[in-house]
């Protein structure tokens, strides 16, 4: 929704591609590989002995895709249930949100599930959600069926796809299947109009988001980012 | 003289090496996460033999691992094997039954604590002055009762038969089979002979599975096949009674050691009282073996060269290990084996010359340091044993002669803890040895009395909800280590944190304690106990209530702290960092949680938290401040993304300097600066004077940090050259009372539009440049006590910090440090 377009646009107004920057929030149960996959896509790497995250990590990714460069803004999230308050924090203004969970323990599904509800509660009402069962190299001691997760990822309008960190299986493709999906919410005709109404849901999530922990400290963040998204675009 | 107390009989120490048995390529464990390697497992398993002292026992020193998954494994080794004097025809029944006698106390040393020997025979046993000690006994309990080799763990002629009967891969615990070899040896000893010395390998095992054909007595049936009946018929009686016991073919039936300790054949060994044999005993032990090794290794010794040298270790071309045939599936054919992966039965005993050599020049004296020195006059006269002072600690950690005084001299502290404690203190203040830096930290941490029983009654194995989560977190907590990687570091690891949350119901697991307990556990790998102990005093004095269900007012008063203690000693960084919205709540937390042990790797984190525990609870914050301080030229530089990018993946942060930066900071702030609501009041007493009912709302608008009256009144009275009070009330309030020494602004003199520190008039030049003086703004209700204060911080003043309380709270301060004007007008 809020995609940055701009930065791109030359003196004579031919546009040269378009520079998107998206902000990209991992949700999940500890230990269910959320560092690994972004250390994955981001570096490339597998550490068998991932630290556990505390608190939550940020890194960013730069993708050429045809004629667009995106950015990814990725927060990676600590899992533990108890750091649960600090999680708004993160996906607060976020377009794009990865849940992830362990193919080999249904928990883990079940604690998905709940991020996702919680997403679709207080997050921005346009993120897009892809749910990624990970841990695929394990598929031997699956206890989540590929099918279970498909149908619920269907009837909830999530992305879905089950991915392996370690063996970089569909890491790639989970993060540019997010890249489409955003791309087709940007792309709505009548430029003016739908200003507009960017711009009023920018102030509803606002209000929403100010109730939760933190809301003090990290609001003008939001409201930042959204200012210079703003700005940035060159129709506005 | 000096070498005379080094160069001690029992001062000598050996190594042996073997492989651990290798994985399969990619063996994945049911976690998805690859197998623990053996030697590592190895590594955890043998850290408990190093803590076994006993004068019947060579006691273990150290661990290594090698490449391809070797291990070499360093003890004490004094001595010459008995099987060099089993021929001795010398030696009296007498003298038999003490060294029998020696044998069975160190097997009832390891019996106690359930290890079985399980490879006892006369080439590891060793003999000095007709003093004996065990060798080698722990080979078979590391290796997981020879799991972990792929070599068997086996002394042909001393195994028992029941070890043959149910095949080698079978798990012998029964400390009898044990007994069955003290007969054989016993055996031997009185018809001084080697049994079957000359057969065959496989013709030995015939001859000890015959025995269990044997009618009559063992005994008797080896001494005819050996020719020696006539000896055997003049064994003593009771010795024959012995001999018979123990190779008794009915395992039930044979002795237990403490048996056969009881037994009347010894009644002379007891009361020679062999035990008093310890010439170095606690607690007037200047020093251990342990102590010593280290030393040796200092002072240039290498356990890896040693056996390079004596050919233990030989490196091959990697090309004659290359199998002939890979399967796609990734199985291995036509590979000879390796026949370094057999066990090799060489010691090798390690050269101490180059320790004696380097330690030639240390006077006889500096075994026995003066600990305390109460006359002015003996203490000038008294030149530091060797002056170190200046080196960076990184050397002063690896120079040997340096390391031997301050392990002498703190070795004495420690045997007088806890009335030692001070002195302790004090020496920790220089530095700590890192060999001693486990009991030091303890003794810092006023861990004393029976932590142990303590630790003991504490409910370590009942399933809670927390499990999962503490499951999941310790196989990624520190493992590059070799202690926590191992499999017993993980069980240690999880049942002190287990027992921690059942300890401390009030509080709950946050990720991160793992992180936290693992510096004690490293140091203290065999003493679980007291690795609880110090974490249980460590989280009250520089954690309270961090662990709370609930924690956020907690952890957010810390960083709201946090961001003011960079505004008071940066004002330039903290300005960038707030306008680029730049908080320590997307960066602080895990640094703060669990005070850095979850940032750094262990190494970095024990110096770190050498100086932590001589601090409070708020050097955290200064720790946190250095970093920043090393990075500042980057953060300044840097945007929203670059800065937070910056955090996610912690550059290189020199420790030393971070100690030294933090250290300087924390002893130049103010107490107050840094007080907070939720410190534990415990360690920090408070009265009216002090800081307090601020609210969280405040504090975190606030951008400055308050200060104490009892800081002013000290500081006013101590060190009034390092001041500059603002008070920023009308004249008249100042005139008619102020403070000694300051100065006058009134606040509706000045104009706030612009970040100008010339709006201030005629004191400018005076905030200009304020020499790193603590800069006070002082007011009361009647003036803005923020816009001032915010307005020094946006024009840059170091160190601006408010009254807390207003003037008016100085009036009751008695004797006064308030002066009035109004007669000079």
């Amino acid at each position: 929704m809020s995609t940055r377009t701009g930065a791109a646009q030359r003196p004579n107004g031919s546009t040269q591609g378009k520079i998107c920057q998206f902000k990209l929030v991992l949700l999940g149960e500890s230990a269910v590989g959320k560092s690994s996959l972004v250390l994955r896509f981001v570096k490339g790497q597998f550490h068998e002995y991932q630290e556990s995250t505390i608190g939550a990590a940020f890194l960013t990714q730069t993708v050429c895709l045809d004629d667009t460069t995106v950015k990814f803004e990725i927060w990676d999230t600590a899992g533990q249930e108890r750091y649960h308050s600090l999680a708004p924090m993160y996906y607060r203004g976020a377009q794009a949100a990865i849940v992830v969970y362990d193919i080999t323990n249904q928990d883990t599904f079940g604690r998905a599930k709940t991020w996702v509800k919680e997403l679709q509660r207080q997050a921005s009402p346009t993120i897009v959600i892809a749910l990624a069962g990970n841990k695929q190299d394990l598929a031997n001691k699956r206890m989540v069926e590929y099918e279970e997760a498909q149908t619920y990822a269907d009837e909830n309008g999530l992305l879905f796809i089950e991915t392996s960190a370690k063996t970089a299986m569909n890491v790639n493709d989970i993060f540019l299947a997010i890249v489409d999906e955003l791309d087709e919410n940007v792309e709505v005709p009548g430029p003016n109009s739908n200003k507009l109404s960017k711009f009023s849901l920018l102030n509803k999530t606002v209000g929403v988001l100010s109730k939760a922990l933190f809301a003090k400290i990290v609001f003008p963040i939001s409201i930042n980012r959204k200012d210079s998204i703003i700005s940035c675009d060159p129709s506005l | 003289m000096t070498i005379g107390l080094l160069n001690h009989p029992e001062m000598h120490f050996g190594a042996i090496t073997f492989f651990a048995k290798q994985h399969k390529e990619d063996m994945c464990g049911s976690n998805g996460l690859p197998l623990t390697p053996n030697s590592i497992i190895i590594y955890g398993r043998a850290q408990m033999l190093k803590a076994i002292k006993s004068p019947y026992l060579c006691q273990y020193l150290d661990i290594i691992r090698g490449k391809h998954e070797r291990t070499i494994v360093v003890s004490q080794y004094c001595g010459t094997p008995l099987s060099n004097i089993v021929e001795n025809q010398d030696q009296s029944i007498d003298e038999i039954k003490h060294i029998v006698y020696q044998i069975l106390q160190g097997l009832n040393e390891l019996h106690t604590r359930n290890i079985v020997h399980r490879n006892l025979s006369t080439e590891n046993i060793l003999c000095q002055d007709n003093n004996v000690k065990l060798f080698n006994y722990g080979l078979y309990h590391l290796t997981d009762n020879g799991k972990l080799v792929s070599f068997p763990i086996i002394q042909l002629l001393y195994a028992a038969p029941e070890i043959y009967l149910d095949g080698i891969q079978h798990n012998h615990t029964n400390p009898k089979v044990d007994i069955w070899a003290v007969g054989m040896i016993l055996a031997e000893l009185v018809l001084h002979k080697r049994f079957w010395s000359t057969l065959k390998l496989g013709h030995r095992i015939r001859k000890v599975l015959s025995l269990l054909q044997s009618n009559t007595s063992v005994f008797e049936r080896i001494a005819r096949e050996h020719n020696c009946y006539e000896d055997y018929m003049k064994v003593p009686e009771d010795i024959k009674e012995i001999i018979e016991i123990c190779l008794n073919i009915n395992v039930d039936q044979r002795p237990t050691c403490g048996e056969l300790l009881q037994k009347g054949v010894f009644n002379q060994q007891k009361t020679d009282k062999i035990s008093e044999k310890k010439s170095l005993c606690e607690p007037f032990e200047i020093f251990t073996i342990h102590e010593f090794y280290h030393w040796w290794q200092l002072a240039g010794g290498d356990i890896f060269q040693e056996l390079k040298k004596q050919g233990l270790i030989r490196s091959s071309p990697p090309i004659l290990s290359l199998p002939q045939l890979v399967l796609i599936e990734g199985g291995l054919l036509g590979q000879d084996r390796n026949p370094a992966t057999l066990f090799d039965p060489r010691i090798v005993e390690m050269p101490l010359a180059s320790l004696y050599q380097r330690f030639e020049n240390i006077p006889f004296t500096a075994f026995y340091p003066l600990i305390q020195i109460k006359s002015d006059i003996i203490s000038r006269l008294e030149p530091p044993p060797y002056d170190a002072t200046g080196l960076p600690l990184i050397i002063k950690e690896r120079d040997p002669e340096y390391q031997f005084h301050r392990v002498i001299l703190l070795r004495r502290l420690l045997h007088g803890y806890p009335f030692t404690r001070e002195l302790i203190v004090r020496e920790a203040e220089k530095d700590i040895p890192p060999l001693l830096r486990g009991e030091i930290w303890a003794a810092l941490l006023h861990v004393k009395g029976d932590y142990k029983s303590h630790y003991m009654k504490i409910d370590k194995y009942s399933i809670t909800p927390t499990d999962r989560q503490i499951e999941v977190d310790i196989p990624r907590c520190h493992q590059y280590n070799e202690l926590l990687s191992s499999t017993d570091g993980h069980q240690k690891l999880k049942r002190i944190l287990k027992a921690w949350v059942c300890k401390n119901s009030n509080y709950v697991y946050w990720q991160g304690l793992d992180s936290l307990t693992a510096p004690f556990l490293y140091l203290n790998f065999n003493d679980e106990a007291k690795a609880f102990a110090c974490l249980s005093a460590f989280i009250p004095k520089y954690l309270h209530k961090f662990f709370l269900k609930d924690n956020s007012a907690v952890i957010e008063e810390y960083l709201a702290k946090f961001s003011q203690l960079i505004a008071f000693h940066d004002p330039v960084l903290a300005n960038h960092l707030y306008e680029i919205n730049f908080y320590p709540q997307l960066f602080a937390i895990p640094w703060f949680l669990t005070l850095f042990s979850h940032v750094f790797p262990l190494y970095k984190i024990l110096h770190l938290w050498d100086k932590v525990l001589l601090g409070n609870s708020s050097y955290s914050l200064h720790i946190g401040l250095s970093v920043l301080t090393q990075l500042r030229d980057r953060l300044l530089n840097a945007g929203f993304n670059e800065c937070i990018l910056l955090f996610s993946d912690l550059p290189e942060v020199d420790i030393e300097k971070s100690v030294y930066l933090s250290t300087d900071t924390f002893k130049t702030t103010p107490t107050s600066i840094t007080a907070r609501e939720h410190e534990n009041c415990e360690f920090q007493e408070r009265d009216k004077y002090d800081i307090s009912g601020v609210t969280l709302e405040d504090l975190k608008r606030e951008r400055y940090p308050r200060i104490s009256a009892n800081d002013i009144v000290s500081l006013v009275r101590s060190n009034p050259e390092k001041m500059c009070m603002v008070d920023i009330r009308n004249m008249t309030q100042y005139n008619r009372c102020s403070v000694i020494g300051s100065i006058n602004i009134p606040f509706s003199s000045v104009s706030f539009s612009d970040n100008n520190i010339e709006n201030i008039g005629q004191h400018s030049q005076l905030l200009k440049e304020t020499n790193n003086k603590v800069v006070v703004v002082i007011g009361d209700e009647e003036t803005d006590m923020e816009l001032f204060p915010t307005f020094l911080l946006k024009c840059n003043v170091k160190k601006v910090c408010v009254l807390h309380g207003g003037f008016n709270i100085l009036l009751s301060v008695t004797p006064t440090i308030l002066v009035s004007h109004s007669h000079n007008i």
